[in-house]
């Protein structure tokens, strides 16, 4: 899994050499980084089925011919995979903000998304709106810190761009 | 290679539940400057802990230096210096991402059967990695011991906190013991 600290262990190692202070000058920035980090990703997951449902209600508010039938959210069953949808891309931006890296998301979310929904002929436009809401929705100090907030919205918009 | 929090994520990931223990993380990263100068106690004297843990392992058995043996001549000498310089080098790597699976993947996979085919012996090579061990412990506690070390003592002068980083010495010596373990 990238980030900073594996990226420096393995260019040291391609060398051959121990970990010079230059090395640890990058690890300990991104140690500095990851209060901020740490607070948005222990915020997220205290609250991740409330984002997750109102950034589905949002995205299924924006494009209710969704919900007529043979559409994506037509039945229960569908419904539910769609919230469930939604709720995944929240956890990998969890797992992104704990690392320090988008390594989560590129590899386990991102990484043949395109593919997945052609075949199954989803639209991508919802999961841009849920995302978007759930963008502008972040507000400091009320849920997390400003940097908090900063390190979080990245994410968002990482995955945001992703899609779109 | 996977690092201290990328490790908490993958695990996480197998419940596909979200990263539930932020405390245990947040506790890496305060002791984040004390890691760091750990793994710069062990770089900075990497070459003189491998030439002594190599020699002192062969005091304790001389048969090693004599036709036959496995450090001689220098060429097999030099071959062994430079293994226990690599194993160092990957224990080291695993104390600065704070989990050993860089140590596992990269270096002790497939060594003891390496070192079988080779004719390397196990106990010889276990006695230089646990003399290492010792010497990691007393590098990053920075209280190398004036007996042992005589005029060849070094102390990297660093601040000295109450407990002498015990949780980072637990953590180098747990690397040291999956060497040890994985060898034999």
């Amino acid at each position: 899994m990238k980030s900073v600290v594996t990226t420096v262990i393995a260019s040291a190692d391609a060398a051959g050499r121990f970990p010079s202070t230059s090395d640890l000058e990058s690890v300990q920035g991104s140690i500095q980084r990851a209060t901020a980090r740490l607070e948005a990703a222990e915020k997220l997951a205290s609250n991740l089925d409330a984002v997750a449902s109102e950034a589905y209600n949002a995205c299924i508010k924006k494009y209710p011919y969704l919900n007529n039938a043979g559409e994506a959210n037509s039945t229960d069953t569908f419904k539910s995979k769609c919230a469930r949808d939604i709720k995944h891309y929240l956890r990998l931006i969890q797992y992104s903000l704990v690392v320090g890296g988008t390594g989560p998301l590129d590899e386990w979310g991102i990484a043949g998304q395109r593919e997945v929904y052609r075949a199954l002929g989803l639209p991508t436009a919802p999961y841009v709106e849920a995302l978007s809401f759930a963008r502008n929705r972040g507000c400091a100090p009320r849920d997390m810190s400003a940097q908090a907030l900063t390190e979080y919205n990245a994410l968002l918009d990482y995955a945001i761009n992703s899609l779109s | 290679m996977l690092d201290a929090f990328s490790r908490a994520v993958v695990s996480a990931d197998t419940s596909t539940s979200t990263v539930t223990d932020i405390a245990a993380l947040k506790a890496f990263v305060a002791s984040g400057n004390r890691r760091l100068d750990a793994v710069n106690a062990i770089a900075s004297n990497a070459s003189c802990m491998v030439s002594d843990a190599v020699a002192g392992m062969i005091c304790e058995n001389q048969g090693l230096i004599q036709a036959g043996g496995n450090c001689y001549p220098n060429r097999r000498m030099a071959a062994c210096l430079r293994d226990a310089e690599i194993i160092l080098r990957y224990v080291t790597y695993a104390l600065l991402a704070g989990d050993a699976s860089v140590l596992d993947d990269r270096c002790l996979n497939g060594l003891k059967e390496t070192y079988a085919a080779l004719g390397v012996p196990t106990t010889s090579t276990v006695r230089a990695v646990q003399i290492m061990k010792a010497q990691a412990a007393a590098h990053i506690q920075d209280n190398p011991s004036e007996a042992f070390a005589g005029a060849k003592l070094r102390k990297m002068g660093t601040i000295v906190t109450e407990d002498r980083c015990a949780s980072l010495v637990a953590e180098a010596s747990s690397y040291f013991d999956r060497v040890i373990s994985a060898l034999s």
